[in-house]
């Protein structure tokens, strides 16, 4: 099964789709992390991380470069960490600003979505975002994520104080919100 | 006699070897099950061998982002209990455990250790934020740490089964500002 969505396809990371993504960590608005990182990154240090990949039949984790179908050009990146077999996972996505707003990392995410409920019977699924990121908290609301947890002034990030978030969607209130699937799945 | 790490009835120190047998004891008290505090990886409720606590022992002994420490009874010099503060991803959010053995809980040694952690991360630390982890069923926890100032700051949820069902991750955060308020405003307290 490809993991193909409206506007997107999700594929493995490519040797060529590097300095894309070490363009992105280095913009401070797209590196997407809760500790800001000096924009220094360089494309020998993600070759290095890229060729210590090794295959496991234990991953803990998937990271998938997002292109576009229309013209297959490289939108960003969609992972998933932290996974507890059968259990949860912890989704990531970084888009290219010039993919803001076209409905490109909303296709991403829910492609992602299905592969982890679908294929790996995840029975929740959750993703850290802060205060200062109101796209990222739409972004999540927009598949069905609800904040969980907010942790008070947790992170200090473009000369403020912000709170640490973190949103959640249990796997009924995924398939309440895709009627098209049927969740064969017995609960808990 | 106070020291960073020490108070009138309790020390905190390195773990060693030969407290393992008292480790051992208290992880595999039937009480303490799934609130054990032991590094990912390892079983929540099923007995621990010797070769798995000597393991444990070393893995809290090779923190990097953070430390474990013992905590010892200062009349017996028995071992009653292990802390942890860990800030890896972040200073200015370290996170906090602490677990008494069973057999020496209701003493106050709870307190007593909190206070430390907590002063310990707030006058030494760049810490501003301190928050706690605690398994929504673990009712003596989150009434301990609501006891002592901490706020309830929401839950991961469905973070695991216990007893036939989810459960989930509650989160208390304490900020530095509550933390000083609660000293009477003065730091070094």
């Amino acid at each position: 099964m490809a993991l193909e969505g409206k506007l997107v396809i999700l594929r493995e990371q490519k040797r060529e789709d590097l300095q894309k993504l070490v363009d992105l960590r280095n913009d401070l608005e797209t590196q997407a992390w809760s500790v800001s990182l000096p924009p220094d990154f360089t494309l020998e240090m993600y070759q290095k991380r890229y060729e210590k990949r090794e295959f496991s039949f234990e991953r803990q984790d998937g990271q998938f470069t997002i292109l576009t179908k229309d013209t297959g050009e490289y939108a960003g990146l969609v992972s998933y960490t932290d996974l507890h077999p059968r259990f949860s996972a912890t989704i990531g996505i970084i888009v290219d600003k010039k993919y803001w707003g076209g409905g490109v990392a909303y296709d991403a995410q829910e492609v992602l979505l299905k592969f982890l409920y679908e294929e790996l019977g995840l029975r929740v699924v959750r993703l850290w975002t802060h205060s200062g990121n109101p796209r990222a908290v739409k972004l999540a609301q927009k598949s069905g994520f609800k904040v969980s947890l907010r942790m008070r002034e947790a992170i200090w990030k473009n000369g403020q104080l912000l709170d640490n978030l973190n949103m959640d969607l249990l796997r009924e209130e995924y398939y309440a919100l895709h009627p098209e699937l049927i969740d064969g799945l017995p609960e808990i | 006699m106070d020291g960073l790490f020490e108070s009138h009835t309790i020390v905190m120190r390195p773990f060693e070897a030969g407290y393992r047998p008292a480790l051992q004891a208290y992880l595999n008290h039937p009480d303490l099950a799934g609130r054990r505090y032991i590094p990912w990886g390892y079983p929540e409720l099923a007995p621990l061998s010797e070769h798995q606590v000597e393991q444990i022992i070393q893995e809290w002994n090779e923190s990097k982002k953070g430390f474990h420490l013992a905590v010892i009874q200062r009349e017996s010099s028995n071992l009653i209990g292990h802390i942890e503060c860990d800030w890896e991803w972040d200073p200015h959010c370290p996170s906090i455990s602490l677990t008494i053995g069973p057999p020496f809980q209701h003493h106050g040694y709870g307190e007593q250790v909190l206070q430390l952690q907590l002063g310990y991360l707030f006058n030494y630390t760049p810490a501003h934020t301190v928050t706690a982890w605690i398994n929504d069923w673990n009712q003596d926890g989150l009434a301990f740490f609501s006891k002592h100032g901490f706020q309830n700051a929401g839950r991961l949820r469905r973070t695991g089964i216990h007893a036939g069902k989810y459960t989930d991750l509650v989160i208390m955060d304490m900020l530095r500002t509550e933390w000083l308020a609660g000293q009477g405003g003065q730091h070094g307290a």
